[in-house]
């Protein structure tokens, strides 16, 4: 099981995100690398990826409140 | 790549200008921050790093110049995507749309083709006042020489992108903002994301779609307004058990009429929803399309729901007022019921 994580280096300050949407269902089959979900902070938005190849389990769905370093999801 | 991946509306028409753009080395973009901001709606975000300065072009504020130069580049052989963040711009470069990109291959008798794209961003909703908010498709419709689409959602958005870049005509892509799916204005509406097919592949100009089939009314509605009628239509099921037949068109011209007519012919009520002036415009197009075919079919009189002829007010409140919303078109419809 690997955690999806919004990376630490996201953004460079301590301001919470929100995530706009995820691209994939809960239960989707994914590839490590591609893009999973976009995160926005203030107004710019980046692409969080895949951390594994498996199955994507939501932790956090889209319109969610997030920091960096938190755990959103999973794919096992 | 999964093919079980959903996309936003803007990703998707993005994904295929990319493929495009890899496949063919004559298809470039050009207009205000596409190369440094990936354009102001994101229509070519990242693109600049893939593909560099000289395809992915930052132009200066000077839209006759940029749609003159992206006219004569097609005319010449090129495949142009022109971006122009707000629709209600054209009346700076209206010359070169309706006198050039328009009209050139009428004027030439078919031997000069324009093979060009002007992607347009369009809509309300954001306070952003009466001069960035217009919706403006009539406005174009309203005259020869071009195909205008509007996507609704993001599997429309791919194929009609790669069918608007292949095509040998002028092509106006409207990209309805709040149904891009871009974060700063606000979380993706749920119904204009899309399972999208890695592969390319393009949807005809002129084929609507029905959204879900219905027997007591049909709404059809253009992008956005295509979302307010899946809200009110559940609405309208769940309260009093309507059943409401939903006719997205995705291309504005050529506009499917037959398939509208076929539905209004089951159902016998129509009403149009458009986010544009009701006036002279879109609404009245559409209901004219099926009077003057056969009037008798109608068993109540059509309704139009759209922007009530006012420009648009900075008043969130207000503007709300005017935007054809899903509690319009429910009330409408209730009214015209009589339920």
């Amino acid at each position: 099981m690997t955690d999806v994580i919004v990376p630490n280096d996201m953004w460079d300050d301590d301001r919470e995100g929100v995530i706009v949407s995820w691209l994939y269902l809960s239960g989707a089959s994914v590839t490590e690398g591609e893009v999973l979900c976009e995160v926005m902070v203030e107004k710019a938005q980046s692409d969080l990826l895949s951390p594994a190849s498996g199955i994507l389990t939501i932790v956090e769905e889209a319109d969610a409140i997030v920091s960096r370093g938190q755990v959103i999801g999973r794919v096992d | 790549m999964s093919s079980e991946r959903i996309l936003t509306v803007a990703r998707a028409g993005r994904e295929a200008v990319m493929w495009e753009m890899e496949n063919d080395p004559s298809v470039f973009v050009l207009g205000e921050d596409v190369f440094t901001f990936g354009g102001v709606f994101g229509t070519a975000d990242g693109l600049g790093e893939i593909f560099g300065p000289e395809r992915i072009l930052d132009t200066p504020i000077s839209e006759t110049g940029f749609i003159g130069l992206a006219t004569g580049a097609a005319m010449a052989g090129m495949r142009p995507i022109v971006e122009l963040a707000f629709i209600d711009f054209i009346g700076v470069c209206f010359n070169a749309i309706a006198n050039l990109a328009a009209k050139h291959q009428y004027l030439s008798n078919g031997q000069v083709k324009i093979p060009m794209v002007l992607m347009l961003g369009a809509g309300g909703g954001y306070n952003n006042g009466a001069q960035h908010s217009q919706y403006l498709l009539s406005t174009l419709a309203h005259m020869p020489g071009m195909v205008i689409v509007a996507p609704s959602n993001a599997y429309d958005a791919k194929g009609l992108m790669h069918a608007a870049i292949r095509s040998d005509d002028f092509v106006v892509y409207v990209g309805q903002k709040k149904v891009a799916g871009i974060g700063l204005l606000g979380s993706p509406i749920k119904t204009s994301m899309a399972a999208v097919p890695d592969e390319p592949y393009t949807i005809p100009f002129g084929e609507a779609r029905i959204v879900q089939e219905g027997t007591d009314i049909t709404f059809v509605g253009v992008s956005w307004t295509v979302h307010q009628c899946i809200q009110a239509a559940e609405r309208l099921e769940a309260q009093y058990g309507v059943s409401v037949e939903i006719i997205d068109p995705r291309t504005i011209v050529p506009l499917d009429r037959e398939a509208i007519f076929k539905s209004v012919s089951k159902t016998g009520r129509l009403l149009v929803a458009d986010e544009d002036y009701q006036d002279f415009g879109f609404t009245g197009e559409v209901i004219a399309g099926v009077v003057e075919r056969d009037p008798t079919i109608l068993r109540s009189p059509p309704v139009r729901v759209a922007n009530p002829n006012v420009n648009i007010p900075f008043s969130r409140p207000m503007e709300q007022r005017v935007l054809p919303t899903a509690d319009r078109i429910f009330e409408a419809t209730v009214a015209l019921l009589g339920l």
